[in-house]
Formats: C-alpha cells, sequence, structure tokens
C-alpha cells in the first residue's frame, strides 16, 4: 500500500507575476488544464489513491479547482483526498515554538493510516508518469529512497528551482544540488518525486516545521546521502517544471509541438483528468483564420489565432489578430485587436483595435480581468 | 434494499422513453439505441431530456432501456454527470425484468411504464413526467408542471406549431378554443391541425395507474401512449389539455432531421435559450489542434481533434483526426472519426469510429431536391464505397 503526498514550493517570482493570486500547481496548462492535474493524474492512473496534499498559501482556486476528488475518483470512502491547509494560528506562531503547521499534521496522518511506502511529490511537475515500475523497482532494490529524474537541459530561467542528481555507476545517488543551467549540459534533473519506505519518511520529516519539495532534496535528504541508499530512476517521457512566467509561456508554447503533446496526453494509454465543465463546443466563424495552435472547447473563433494557446470560453472577434498568446479563461480579444507574445490571464479584454507587443524572451504578462 | 428504504415521496417524477431503436435512423441505430447517438459535437441525445429534468427541479428519472442498450447505460453512469447521483432518487435505468408469473419485454410505450409502477410507486409521487428520449430542445418542465395544476388536468401533453405541409409526420392534437384535447391522431394523414405533439406529457398518477392497468389487461392492445392510453383517457372525458412550448424543437429520428438539427447549431448554439448549458459525459482530452496545414472555418469542434486538412460548414465531435489534404464540408462527424490524407467528405453523417481512407469520397454535394445526406455506420471503414 502506497500513500501519496504532495509538498509545494514558493515561487515568489511566479506568484507575484504569473499567477497573482493562485498557487502555482493552479496554474493553467495545455488550454484546459492546471499543473496539479498531473500529480493527481499519474498518482491515480499508478494505483495510489490515498493522497495527501500540504498546502501553503493561495490555495482557494486550488481547492476549488479540485473539489472533492470526484474528477480523479478520489471521492471515496476509503482513501482519497485529504487537504492539509494552514491555520491561522499557524502563521502567529514564531519560528521557534511553531509546533503544528501543515505539515506537521501531514506527517502524523501518513504515520497513523496503514501503507508502507511514501510517494512524495511535487505538485506542480508537468508530465505522465507511471509510477507503478519505479515502485517496483524500489522493493526489488532495497534501498531507502528512490528518487525519480530526467535526463535533461536545465535552461537558465530554471535555475534556482532545479535540482540535479549525481549518480554513480550503480544506480546510487551520491550528490543533490541546485542544477547549473550551464548551456549543452545534460543533468539529471529531479522530478520531484521520491518513493521510500514509510519508516523512513517518518525519520526525515518527522521533526519538519513547513518544508518544501527544495528543501526537501536539498536540506533534508542531502545531508543524509551518506547514510541512506538513496538511488535513482530514470524518467523518459516529456516533462515540464514551471517556475516563472518565462518558463510557463514556454512550455504551455511546447503543446504546439505534436510529438510532446503526444508524449504528454497518450503516453501508455494512461489519461490525464481534470475537472470537466460542459462548455460548448468551440465555434469558429466564417473568416476565421488558424494555424499551429490548440484551442480549448467553449471559444467563439472569429479572428485570426498563430501559435497560440487558447483556454476555455475566449472571444476573439472578426479582424483581431492572436499569434505568439497564451490566452487563459475568458478572455476577449475585440475587432482588429493585435496580440503577439502575450499572456492574458482570465478574464482579460483587449479593447477594439489595440496593439499589445512582448517578445520571444520576454512575454508579456496582463493580470487577471484586466481591460485594456 | 428494503422497501422501507425506498419509499421518499417525491412531487413529480420522471420516466425516460429510451428502449426504442429510432429505425428511421437506419444503420446509425444497429448498434446502439437512438437516445444514445451523438449530437452536436459533445453529446448524446439523451442529454437533453436528462438536463431538462435536472434544470426543472426534478431529481428522479427512470430511463427504460431494451434495444441496444450497453452505451447507454455506460453513458448514464450513476447519473454523475447530470448530478443526478444522489441518495434519494437520481437516476435509474430501468430494463426490462421477468417477475413471478411474467417474463416480458417492453411491448409499447405504455407498457414500458406500466411494468415499472413499482419503482414509479415507491416515490408515491403526484405527478409522472413521462418523455420520449429522441428530441433535441431545451424545455423547463417546471413551468409546464404550474399550468398542469393550474387548470387540474388529468393530462397535459406538450405541442408545438409546425407547419402544415409537415403535420403529417407528427402526432397531432386536435383541440377546442381552450386548448382542451378533443382528437390524438398519430401521424394523420390529413391532418386537421398542425399542433404537435412533442413528447412531453404530464400525468396524475393516479389516474395514469388506473389507465395502464386496464390497458395491460386489455389483450387487443398494442400498449402505446398514442395509440391506446391517450385515446381511452379522451373517451373517459379525462381533462387533457395542450400545452404550447415555442422555443426550439426538433425530433432527430431521421438522417436528414438529424443532419439539419446539427447545422442549426451553426447559426445559433444556444438554442434560443442561453442560459440551459446541456450537461453531458465529455471524454476529457486535451484541447482540439489546428495544424499549419489546417483551415476551419464556420464550424462547432470539440476537445481532442486534430485538424491538418480543411475543414467547412460542419459539426465535429470529440477525437475526430482530419488529414494532411482531406476535405470536410456540411457534414456531421461523430466521435473518433479519422479521415485519411486526401480523402474527401461532403454532405454526410459519419458515424462513431469510422476511417475514411486516404483519397476516398464520401457523399456528393447537396442539391435542393436531392436525398438525405451520406450516412455511414459506426466503425465502418470507407475503403472501398466510393462516391
Amino acid at each position: 500500500m502506497y500513500i501519496g503526498l504532495s509538498l509545494s514550493d514558493p515561487h515568489p517570482d511566479f506568484v507575484s507575476d504569473g499567477s497573482t493570486k493562485r498557487t502555482l500547481s493552479a496554474a493553467q496548462f495545455a488550454g484546459r488544464y492546471r499543473l496539479v492535474d498531473f500529480m493527481l493524474s499519474n498518482m491515480v492512473n499508478s494505483g495510489i489513491n490515498h493522497i495527501g496534499m500540504v498546502l501553503n498559501s493561495h490555495y482557494q482556486s486550488l481547492i476549488a479547482h479540485i473539489g472533492m476528488g470526484k474528477e480523479w475518483d478520489l471521492a471515496r470512502k476509503s482513501g482519497g483526498l485529504t487537504f492539509f491547509p494552514p491555520y491561522l494560528s499557524d502563521a502567529r506562531q514564531s519560528v521557534n515554538n511553531e509546533i503544528d503547521g501543515p505539515l506537521h499534521r501531514a506527517v502524523q496522518a501518513v504515520a497513523k493510516i496503514s501503507g508502507e511506502y511514501v510517494v512524495l511529490v511535487d505538485s506542480s511537475v508537468v508530465c505522465n508518469l507511471d509510477y507503478r515500475p519505479a515502485m517496483d523497482a524500489h522493493r526489488l532494490s532495497g534501498a531507502d529512497v528512490m528518487a525519480i529524474y530526467v535526463k535533461k537541459q536545465v535552461q537558465p530561467d530554471s535555475r534556482g528551482y532545479a535540482v540535479a542528481y549525481d549518480i554513480d555507476e550503480d544506480g546510487r545517488i551520491t550528490g543533490i544540488s541546485g542544477a547549473s543551467g550551464a548551456k549543452d549540459e545534460v543533468q539529471n534533473v529531479s522530478l520531484g518525486a521520491y518513493i521510500m519506505d514509510k519508516r523512513v519518511f517518518l525519520q526525515l520529516m518527522g521533526r519538519e516545521k513547513n518544508c518544501g519539495m527544495l528543501r526537501f532534496s536539498k536540506e533534508i535528504l542531502a545531508p543524509q546521502l551518506w547514510r541512506l541508499r538513496v538511488r535513482g530512476y530514470e524518467f523518459r517521457g516529456y516533462t515540464a517544471q514551471i517556475s516563472s512566467v518565462e518558463t510557463f509561456f514556454r512550455h504551455n508554447m511546447e503543446m504546439l509541438d505534436t510529438e510532446k503533446r503526444n508524449e504528454l496526453f497518450h503516453y501508455g494509454g494512461r489519461r490525464i483528468f481534470t475537472s470537466r465543465r460542459d462548455s460548448l463546443p468551440t465555434k469558429y466563424g466564417k473568416r476565421a483564420h488558424i494555424e499551429n495552435s490548440i484551442i480549448a472547447d467553449g471559444c467563439q473563433i472569429e479572428g485570426t489565432v498563430i501559435n497560440s494557446v487558447i483556454c476555455r470560453n475566449v472571444r476573439i472577434r472578426p479582424g483581431a489578430v492572436v499569434e505568439n498568446c497564451v490566452l487563459k479563461d475568458r478572455t476577449v480579444v475585440e475587432r482588429h485587436a493585435k496580440l503577439n507574445w502575450m499572456i492574458v490571464d482570465r478574464g482579460g479584454y483587449i479593447s477594439e483595435s489595440r496593439n499589445m507587443l512582448g517578445s520571444d524572451t520576454y512575454p508579456v504578462y496582463i493580470e487577471p480581468e484586466r481591460i485594456i | 434494499m428494503s422497501k422501507s428504504d425506498m419509499y421518499y415521496g417525491k412531487e413529480c417524477i420522471a420516466m425516460l422513453l429510451a428502449g426504442g431503436r429510432g429505425s428511421r435512423l437506419g444503420s446509425l441505430t444497429e448498434a446502439i439505441a437512438k437516445p444514445a447517438v451523438t449530437f452536436g459535437g459533445k453529446y448524446r441525445i439523451i442529454d437533453f431530456p436528462l438536463t431538462n429534468c435536472v434544470r426543472s427541479g426534478i431529481d428522479t428519472v427512470g430511463v427504460m432501456t431494451q434495444y441496444q442498450p450497453l452505451l447507454l447505460h455506460s453513458y448514464i453512469g450513476r447519473g454523475q454527470d447530470w448530478d443526478l447521483d444522489l441518495l434519494v432518487g437520481g437516476v435509474s435505468i430501468l430494463p426490462p425484468h421477468s417477475k413471478p408469473g411474467s417474463t416480458a419485454w417492453y411491448s409499447g410505450t405504455a407498457n414500458a411504464v406500466y411494468q415499472n409502477v413499482d419503482f414509479i410507486d415507491a416515490y408515491q409521487p403526484e405527478y409522472l413526467l413521462v418523455l420520449a428520449a429522441d428530441h433535441v430542445y431545451k424545455m423547463d418542465y417546471s413551468k409546464m408542471l404550474d399550468h398542469h395544476k393550474q387548470i387540474g388536468a388529468d393530462c397535459t401533453i406538450a405541442v408545438i406549431e409546425v407547419p402544415m405541409k409537415d403535420a403529417s409526420r407528427f402526432g397531432i392534437l386536435n383541440t377546442d378554443p381552450h386548448d382542451r384535447v378533443v382528437e390524438f391522431e398519430e401521424k394523420p394523414e390529413v391532418p386537421k391541425n398542425n399542433l404537435a405533439s412533442m413528447g412531453v406529457y404530464i400525468f396524475n398518477w393516479n389516474v395514469l395507474r388506473k389507465y395502464l392497468a386496464q390497458d395491460d389487461a386489455d389483450p387487443n392492445s398494442e400498449n402505446d401512449f398514442g395509440g391506446d392510453i391517450l385515446p381511452n383517457m379522451l373517451a373517459d372525458g379525462c381533462g387533457m389539455f395542450a400545452y404550447r412550448f415555442d422555443g426550439y424543437w426538433k425530433d432527430v429520428g431521421t438522417e436528414e432531421s438529424l443532419w439539419q438539427a446539427n447545422m442549426d447549431l451553426l447559426d445559433d448554439m444556444h438554442l434560443g435559450f442561453e442560459n440551459w448549458q446541456i450537461l453531458s459525459k465529455s471524454g476529457g482530452q486535451p484541447p482540439h489542434y489546428i495544424a499549419p496545414t489546417g483551415s476551419i472555418q464556420n464550424t462547432l469542434i470539440t476537445e481532442g481533434c486534430e485538424i491538418y486538412g480543411t475543414v467547412e460548414h460542419s459539426v465535429l465531435s470529440a477525437g475526430v483526426v482530419v488529414e494532411e489534404g482531406a476535405v470536410v464540408k456540411n457534414s456531421v462527424i461523430m466521435g473518433n472519426v479519422r479521415i485519411r490524407k486526401n480523402a474527401t467528405v461532403e454532405y454526410a453523417i459519419l458515424g462513431e469510429n469510422t476511417v475514411v481512407a486516404t483519397g476516398q469520397t464520401v457523399g456528393t454535394e447537396r442539391s435542393p431536391n436531392g436525398g438525405g445526406p451520406t450516412l455511414l455506420v459506426h466503425g465502418a471503414t470507407a475503403e472501398s464505397k466510393g462516391g
């Protein structure tokens, strides 16, 4: 029996900028998903249906999205989904006597329920990952911790959020450090996913007050490498780790690549579940012109859309041109407005004949419900 | 479940007649029942009466199935997609069943309801809403129920005015100036009126219950609402009234009307009723993708589609792939159809999982006095069937 537990990291850049008042794992992806959908779907697809989520801040839209977990078959009598939100009193406690933060309560809960193994994951990593082979490998290897990683090059804009492993010939992890982000250097990049015996989990986390995935990797697990057998398990599919406006934009745009999209959504027949809203189908007008774009349901497109990711219920009026953009739910682009290299957050309204221009290395972000 | 567990009073519950084949849809309904036929990209026909019930505050719905029910059963599931997975009430699937002294298929619409008298009685309803499950419309049944109560009718039948020339295709109600029904004629050759029955009936349950029992005891009856129950009630002077509905309503029982109703959505996606979102079970696929080689105009499309070719004036369901060079025009394409390179599809209905081979032509241009759309059945491969 496996217990899933998700942690999230504070991402100051992103929260102040790309995802106002929304925790990172609630950020949108590929037109209709939230980052957290991938973590939850991967767990459920791997047979893990006892899942706890440690929440820190700005989690309102996350909870609204997940609800009781019905869309992931997690609304159930035994097992299912448990949130561990902070209490108001947690914030009042000084650093020294902080005793029962959300992580502490989650660890207590894990200690109580039956299950021999814990799968500790980052709630915002995008991938379609079957934990089962990794779980089998973990049991057979007799290791204390199995860390899942992917071999890739870290982009400079992800530096500071990505963690890399040194792995020896026997598959044992000998070092954990911040990924360098150097050009052309392929590293063993952590996917923020660890499988471990519950006993090991309780040893490591038993006294933690508050802990994100970065802290767990670099400050809790790394110092124990000398005594714990920590092994690596390589994942070979598509992954995206979002940490900033630039990475949010870049990874959303990657979904225009059919190969990457198939790798993420049609891998091994495993589906990615998300909340369904029964939006109307999308309607294209008589003069719509579309190239290389993914477009969610509920939209009405009468203008031109090129190289863009369009979320639900967006309106693009005749004569409008949207190029290289991510438009989130309910964006309206009025007649003859032109957008290039933009991210428009939900409910944005671009008035008639406006011209808005960002650049490929610096997409301009427009906050929710903004009228331009 | 003990019987006492089931006893909960409900003022009005609905019974959906979903057991028919819909043979006028030809091969489209060889493998699935008509209410399970795809409509409007994201829906199946049964979504309309189910949504109407839920939005009208009717939370107890019995769905009577008989013909090819597998897809219908799995589609309805526990009713969760219509918020009908309730502890008290909700959706119940009611196939024919055996009981002491009888093992019988549903022999007619009235017989289907009669065989489920115990189900209905358990809720002790005052009113029973009986619905055909093969029409596309958005209707607030609670307004009709109010009307039924107000005039103190025994039976109220929703009607819509149809053009006189089409009236002989429908069940026609002949009424007096107060909309009291004086005669019911099923598909009259020479119609006297243009008030067509919409297949939406409200009965006082205690009255209907009596007529169902009488009908069951009559060996000459065909056990049909239109043919037997309604005429018998009229003959006895029951209070039967027409309730006029003036919204969008379409019988999608023929290939031509199914095609036309889909095309109607291109002009008005809301079918004249904006704040009445139709609930359905969507598959949860990724958003659709339009490739650099793709072109799409005047079309409804939904999740999971990938368009590398050209699509014009069509309705596409989930998971349809139109490959490079392929052209789709004036067509209704149901779920997971694959239209291969350089194929042409025009004025056609393609059933679910159909594959159109490379370079193949399906259908022809629509002519004003020509026949209905070309139909390819569910799962067929158009390898050898040229245009």
